[in-house]
């Protein structure tokens, strides 16, 4: 590789100076105006509208304890999703390989029987690798066989789903081992619940590769344009293998979770996830268009449902209600990206 | 003459029923300035892309230093030291410059940190930065994404990019397309510099007063295939364009 | 800058109306004698939409305001354990006096209702129940679903006259209610020689599945003669399925539970029994042996509610019709 041309030493240092401290203030002005800032702004409003109204029952250490715990699963499945939508891609299959996985981890658990921490691991492990591998059979089709993310990521959505039913004949597996159930489940260490921990390193792991490794400089770069990406030597095809691979795993942690806390396969209860991730990383900042977008709007994009839901059964108001404003809060959130979006175009083009 | 550094000899490529090259000639030497020039749709881009690993040809032979080579991908091009200006640009909208300018290539950093494939952001902005100073770039926010950029600015990244990386030959596609003069002005004195320092430059331009101005020789496709060579000095405009247009007889002139 | 307000006024906007919609704080405020205390309930229904858990929420409704006392309620999406446990944990949250709620699965629920317990609030199981109930709820109401079960056995060898294949669709494996009602039917049915018992399939509580598997039997049991479902969905997906397969006739259908859409299929003649339940009785005994524990006074821990046979004959009668489901209170 060749170095940058070799330019007088006074002209190099005068040369980076200015730019380097225009740049901090736009850094600075980026981060205020971005989408996260604005959807962390309604997740405070949302916070603060609730404790005002019934602070003893919402502000409570149990209860926030509660909803991460509950949120714990669909934040595993929406840093997955995160990357996959900033390749501009999507994967309608998660809730389903969710199911798959934790249906396969049970089944090993009971085959290898009893309530030891070999027979839990042997499961984990199942499960991980069944998630993984339908991760992997959607990379493939997209990238080899050029079949578009949303067909492919449907079509396994049924296959996944299908193939859980199968093995169960539609009847959730239940006899899982308790002490998976017991530790693990509703454990806690240090006063947060085990669950919430593992979302924890996930969402931690997941946001330090995106914005800090070259892994996560691809997935922004082949969102961007996948051809530039080609054309600059980066394995496009590889690289997006990799990416719905990743989603596959989460989902397939995502069930050990869910067979962890209820201790049956849930089978009937995840048909909605993947509209529930795909809306939470959108309310995130991330764009269906791909190349932009955060793991930590990913965190807030998650809460905001969920917090909206818990409030709402606190307050007392009707179940359907709660979609209404859910679906209200998505359409707000990203119209006011939209109008931010546009007025830095209109601001900084020359 | 000295040896041409990269050539092609003959090269043929159709799409579907479509030819678009039908056994192309190009040469280019180091230390020089070669323009390829020819009309709409005379398979000039085409060419471009396969001499940069983009594209596959269907037949013909591509020589680099001497030996016959097959060019199959933009990394195998890389590999070689050629660097591409595209026409499109192939830059990532939502990324920075400093990100355009490295993409493929990032730096990483050192240690464990390095293996785990960490990146060195400040190192890649201290090189971009360098690297705009150089042509005379001035980016108020270097950290904005390039689809903020003016379309000039652009394409300045994309030309900073191939002059950054290059070793032994650059192709230039349109590179002045969407510059105002000044920037035009600066990204001409760049291809000369890059010229002096012993680099194979190909040009690709409609601008024919850039090309006489630039251009050391200049090699003229007409559907598909080189119908004339000029030493720059020794022709004209209405010559090249002739050639261009089939106007004139097809000559060689060395 | 105009934005900022644009995002403040929206969530505080969405918070308010969020208040303002709260219209099943229901029950009366000043209702009873001065002396008692007005105490909060809860009810958690098994799911959302379903005339059964409808109507047990208006007998509970009516209770409550003669007691003085306020009933939310509040549902799943799906009646599934994964969803309705983070509801049962937002109640919590909200710390009422006690709960009301329909358990969606044996096991799974366990935890956070352990949680509730823990909290203070005193549990009452109506319907459903978990493993422990004994230990979780101060009482457990539900209908003797066995013998409903053996009642739908014997209405179905009445209507079928004894000869044939029978089919029961039940919902899924876990829910203690329907599984009682399998149970009782299946012992039943064998009191029949002449009735052939294929076994259960499953409808997960989806109306289109229970069609589905209603369609499947028919066509690889050809002397398919009954049809017993064990609750309203798989009822009325299976009336579906037959009616749009043209084998109405053929086939007799005894199902539980009479919503308004069974209640219909009844008077069309595509279902021929219907095994009642009596939710609003469930409802107003839950709210009942609540205010009981809350008020210190014995509780009784098992309560078993009846059942009526619905027939297309006796629907209008007067012993009869008030316990046809409602759609809204």
């Amino acid at each position: 590789m060749s170095e940058t041309r070799e330019v007088p030493a006074e002209a190099q240092d005068e040369g980076a100076e200015a730019p380097a401290r225009a740049g901090l203030r736009g850094a600075l002005r980026r981060r205020l105006t971005e989408t996260t800032t604005w959807t962390a702004l309604i997740l405070l409003g949302i916070v603060a509208g609730f404790a005002a109204l019934r602070f003893q029952q919402f502000a409570t250490v149990f209860n926030f304890r509660n909803i991460a715990a509950d949120a714990s699963g669909l934040l595993i499945i929406a840093v997955g999703m995160t990357f996959v939508i900033i390749t501009a891609g999507i994967d309608l299959s998660v809730g389903s390989v969710l199911v798959f996985s934790g249906v396969i981890a049970a089944k090993v658990m009971l085959a290898v029987g009893g309530e030891s921490w070999g027979a839990i691991g042997a499961g984990l492990v199942a499960g991980l690798v069944a998630g993984t591998a339908w991760g992997v059979v959607n990379g493939v089709l997209i990238t080899k066989a050029r079949v578009p993310p949303l067909i492919v990521t449907l079509g396994t959505l049924g296959m996944a789903l299908g193939s859980a039913l199968l093995i169960t004949g539609g009847i959730d597996v239940r006899g899982v081992p308790l002490r998976l159930t017991t530790t693990i489940g509703i454990g806690q260490l240090a006063g947060v619940p085990y669950v919430v921990l593992i979302a924890a390193v996930v969402t931690a792991v997941g946001a330090v590769t995106l914005s800090m490794t070259r892994f996560g400089r691809y997935t922004y770069a082949i969102g961007s344009n996948a051809e530039a990406a080609r054309r600059a030597g980066i394995n496009v095809d590889r690289h997006l293998i990799k990416v719905y691979g990743l989603s596959g795993f989460l989902a397939g942690m995502a069930g050990m979770v869910s067979l962890a806390r209820f201790a049956t396969t849930t089978i009937g209860g995840h048909s909605t996830d993947n509209l529930a991730a795909i809306a939470a990383v959108v309310l995130g900042g991330t764009s269906l268009f791909g190349g932009i977008g955060t793991v930590l709007g990913t965190v807030v994009g998650v809460f905001i449902p969920a917090v909206l839901q818990n409030g709402f059964v606190i307050l007392g108001v009707q179940p359907f209600w709660q979609q209404v404003a859910v679906g209200a809060v998505l359409i707000v959130a990203v119209y006011i990206d939209q109008l931010k979006r546009r007025a830095q175009e209109r601001g900084e083009r020359r | 003459m000295s040896e041409p550094l990269l050539e092609s000899r003959g090269i043929t490529k159709s799409f579907g029923g479509v030819r678009a090259l039908r056994g192309a000639d190009f040469a280019v030497h180091p230390g020089e300035v070669a323009a390829l020039v020819g009309d709409n749709g005379a398979g000039k881009s085409t060419l471009v892309k396969i001499l940069s690993g983009t594209l596959a040809p269907d037949g013909g032979e591509i020589w680099f230093e001497g030996r016959q080579v097959t060019i199959p991908t933009p990394v195998a091009a890389r590999e070689l030291g050629i660097e591409t200006v595209y026409q499109d640009l192939a830059l990532a909208p939502e990324l920075d410059p400093a990100a355009n300018l490295f993409l493929g290539r990032e730096l990483v950093r050192p240690g464990l940190l390095g293996r785990l494939g960490f990146l060195d952001k400040a190192a890649m902005r201290r090189r971009t930065n360098r690297a705009f100073a150089d042509l005379g770039i001035g980016l108020q926010d270097t950290g904005a994404m390039v689809a903020n950029l003016s379309g000039g600015q652009r394409q300045s990244v994309a030309v900073s990019r191939a002059a950054t990386w290059v070793s032994k030959v650059v192709f230039m596609d349109e590179p002045t397309a969407a510059l105002g003069v000044v920037q035009s002005g600066h990204v001409r004195d760049l291809i000369r510099r890059v010229r002096d320092s012993g680099i194979a430059v190909v040009l690709i331009s409609h601008n024919m007063p850039e090309v006489m101005e630039l251009a050391d020789r200049i090699e003229v496709l007409r559907l598909g295939a080189r119908v004339a060579r000029y030493r720059a000095a020794d022709t004209t405009m209405e010559q090249v364009i002739a050639a261009m247009t089939g106007a004139l007889e097809p000559g060689e002139v060395a | 800058m105009r934005t900022r307000w644009l995002v403040g006024l929206a969530a505080l906007a969405l918070t308010l109306a969020a208040c303002g919609g709260g219209d099943d704080e229901g029950g009366g405020t000043s209702g009873g004698g001065g002396a008692a205390k007005q105490y909060k309930l809860t009810l958690i229904q098994g799911v959302k939409g379903d005339q059964f858990y409808i109507t047990m929420e208006c007998g509970a409704q009516e209770a409550a305001k003669a007691a003085g006392a306020t009933l939310d309620v509040t549902a799943p999406d799906e009646f599934d354990a994964s969803l309705q446990t983070p509801i049962v944990n937002a109640v919590v949250a909200k710390k009422p006096d006690a709960i009301l709620i329909a358990p969606t699965d044996t096991k799974a629920m366990i935890p956070s209702l352990t949680q509730a317990k823990a909290a203070g609030i005193k549990l009452v199981f109506v319907d459903t129940t978990t493993e422990n109930g004994a230990e979780l709820a101060e009482s457990e109401i539900a209908s003797d679903n066995e013998e409903g079960g053996r009642e739908a056995a014997r209405t179905l060898a009445k209507l079928t006259g004894g000869k044939g294949s029978v089919l029961v669709i039940n919902v899924k494996p876990g829910i203690s209610t329907t599984d009682a009602r399998a149970k009782g039917f299946e012992e039943e049915i064998k009191k029949t020689p002449g009735l052939k018992y294929i076994g259960q399939e499953y409808s997960n509580d989806k109306p289109d599945v229970a069609a589905a598997k209603a369609t499947a039997a028919l066509a690889a049991h050809p002397d398919l003669v009954g049809i017993f479902g064990t609750n309203l969905f798989s009822a009325e997906g299976a009336a579906t399925g037959l009616r749009s397969a043209g084998s109405a006739e053929k086939v007799k259908i005894v199902g539980f539970d009479a919503g308004p859409k069974q209640v219909e299929d009844l008077q069309s003649g595509i279902v021929q029994a219907l095994i009642a339940q009596k939710p609003a009785d469930i409802g107003k005994a839950g709210v009942e042996q609540a205010i009981a524990a809350l008020n210190g006074e014995p509780v009784q821990k098992k309560i078993g509610t009846g059942f009526v046979v619905v027939t297309k004959d006796n629907m209008n009668d007067p012993d009869v019709k008030p316990f046809l489901y409602k759609s809204t209170c």
